[in-house]
């Protein structure tokens, strides 16, 4: 029982970081995303870094896409949630790539108190994946989905984007929402995306659907950023 | 690429399960009228249809066919009476196009009604036939019907086209139930039942390429067999067939060792004149399926050799 309330605690928590992500890009204000209040005592603070690092990188998204400087103690938080968590030897890759996301936005945001460029993970476990599985691993990486950024990951989806564009479809169809958005996102960057997929509509057609769950607002509202170009 | 033996053999399966069942085709002449005695002469024309696709690609063995030989006859001499059903149909519901499409698969494959053809050339005629209201897949079906029957299609398939949902190439995570189906039609119609795969403007099939695979892989994983199974009818009829392994072996490993294909997950439970009704449009499908598949199939293997 205990488990389960702390991990209902660590979705809330989520829910809530991703909800302030999307009320600083939606309005273009630089928002304390990854440092909400700060934290009463030992254990929200613990809650609070576990929040940041299932966010990952898409934490400092703000400073990312609206390229505004990240506050200090913003910066702080999102340092603390990478060295806290580090991957475990045998990490699944999407965890190995997400936590590279986290240090190499990081060195980005930040390069004079970071190391960096890291090192990249591998990504051979995307070449030749079945279009279902690329699509859903994409949209777990999401957060790799900048614009102007370039990593192995980046490049498996822009040699496909008719298969990421089927894995849009096949979310949507069957309401997985935030893979869905996901998707999405990452097919805002590709070239080569069919044009009968109807993207901008469909974008608008999953937070319908289902935007009242921040973490699919989020994606969607960097979707929108990377389509009309705000970020530039 | 998909084993042509394991695409082979569902259309095996379910022309013996068909054959069996035969009396399941049967009419009922003193059906309500509330009902319409002609509610249960679909079956018939589809059989008549996959038959004659399953003569016209030469795929199939010997016992095989020989089977859908006996199947046409016992529907025409036994279900249809010779074809004095059909007339029967035409005086119940004159305007009705439903005799005549029953009766079109017969008259190509060599049976012959006069009385049926003497109706279909009047109707042909009437204004109301050519404003009959209809869905615009359906609408561009009975054209091509009529050109196949050697009448001039009313309205030209030329002006239907362009009128369907495929032929605007929509927005494919749109699709459900309904537009599927409306989807494999419009391609059945447009590829004379997958004689002709360049019936196919390029643009459509380009769209087909590109989203069919989504829409197999989808209703593959919900089971639902019938439409699964026409899917993979259009795949067939695509300039390049992907005969998708998974969902082939999928709907394999669906169909009952007596060659039924469920129409929906499992076999339904119940009277056996109610499980036919279930279950024999699946397996007409399966073995419409089946035949065009391993008819690419071995064209495919032709052209790698």
């Amino acid at each position: 029982m205990e488990q389960s309330g702390t991990s209902s605690l660590l979705q809330g928590a989520v829910q809530d970081l991703a909800s302030s992500v999307v009320s600083a890009l939606r309005s273009g204000d630089h928002a304390r995303a990854a440092a909400p209040e700060r934290a009463a005592d030992g254990e929200a603070e613990g809650l609070a870094l576990a929040a940041v690092r299932v966010l990952g990188a898409d934490a400092m998204l703000p400073s990312t896409l609206l390229s505004t400087p990240p506050l200090p103690d913003e910066l702080a938080v999102f340092r603390a949630a990478v060295e806290a968590y580090p991957p475990g030897a045998d990490a699944a890759p999407t965890v190995l790539w997400s936590h590279w996301a986290m240090r190499h936005t990081l060195w980005r945001l930040d390069p004079g108190h970071a190391d960096g460029p890291h090192p990249e993970p591998d990504a051979a476990w995307l070449e030749g994946a079945p279009w279902q599985l690329l699509t859903h691993q994409l949209a777990v990486l999401a957060a790799l989905a900048v614009p102007g950024e370039d990593c192995a990951v980046a490049r498996a989806a822009q040699h496909r984007p008719v298969d990421v564009a089927r894995g849009f479809v096949r979310a949507v169809r069957r309401r997985d929402w935030r893979q869905a958005a996901g998707a999405g996102r990452w097919l805002t960057l590709l070239e080569g995306v069919p044009q009968t997929l109807g993207l901008d509509n469909g974008l608008d057609f999953v937070e319908l659907m289902g935007g009242q769950d921040p973490l699919v607002a989020l994606q969607v509202s960097a979707a929108r950023l990377t389509r009309t170009g705000v970020f530039v | 690429m998909t084993d042509t033996r394991l695409i082979h053999n569902v259309g095996v399966g379910a022309l013996e399960w068909l054959w069996a069942h035969r009396d399941g085709f049967e009419l009922e002449p003193d059906v309500d009228p509330e009902i319409g005695f002609l509610e249960r002469f679909k079956p018939i024309g589809e059989l008549a249809m996959i038959c004659k696709v399953l003569f016209r690609e030469g795929v199939a063995g010997s016992r095989q066919a020989r089977l859908a030989r006996q199947l046409l006859d016992h529907a025409w001499r036994e279900t249809l009476d010779g074809g004095r059903m059909l007339v029967r149909g035409q005086l119940t519901e004159p305007i009705s196009p439903i005799p005549f499409e029953v009766y079109l698969p017969f008259k190509e494959l060599g049976y012959s009604q006069p009385e049926v053809e003497r109706a279909a050339a009047l109707n042909h005629r009437l204004d109301s036939w050519a404003a009959f209201e209809a869905t615009p897949t359906r609408r561009l079906g009975l054209s091509a019907f009529q050109r196949r029957f050697g009448l001039p299609p009313r309205p030209p398939e030329s002006e239907l086209r362009d009128t369907t949902w495929l032929a605007r190439t929509p927005e494919p995570w749109t699709v459900e139930g309904h537009i599927a189906y409306d989807v494999t039609h419009n391609v059945f119609h447009l590829t004379d039942w997958g004689e002709k795969p360049d019936g196919l403007p390029p643009a459509t099939a380009d769209y087909l390429a590109t989203w069919l695979p989504v829409w197999i892989d989808d209703w593959l994983d919900l089971e639902r067999w019938d439409l699964l199974g026409e899917l993979l009818v259009v795949d067939a009829c695509l300039p390049r067939p992907t005969l998708d392994e998974r969902a082939w072996e999928g709907f394999a490993a669906a169909q009952q060792p007596e060659g039924a294909m469920p129409a929906l997950r499992t076999m339904p439970e119940g009277a056996p004149d109610e499980v036919f009704d279930i279950v024999y449009h699946p397996t007409l499908v399966a073995a419409y399926a089946s035949v065009l598949a391993t008819s690419r199939s071995l064209a495919l293997l032709a052209h790698a050799s």
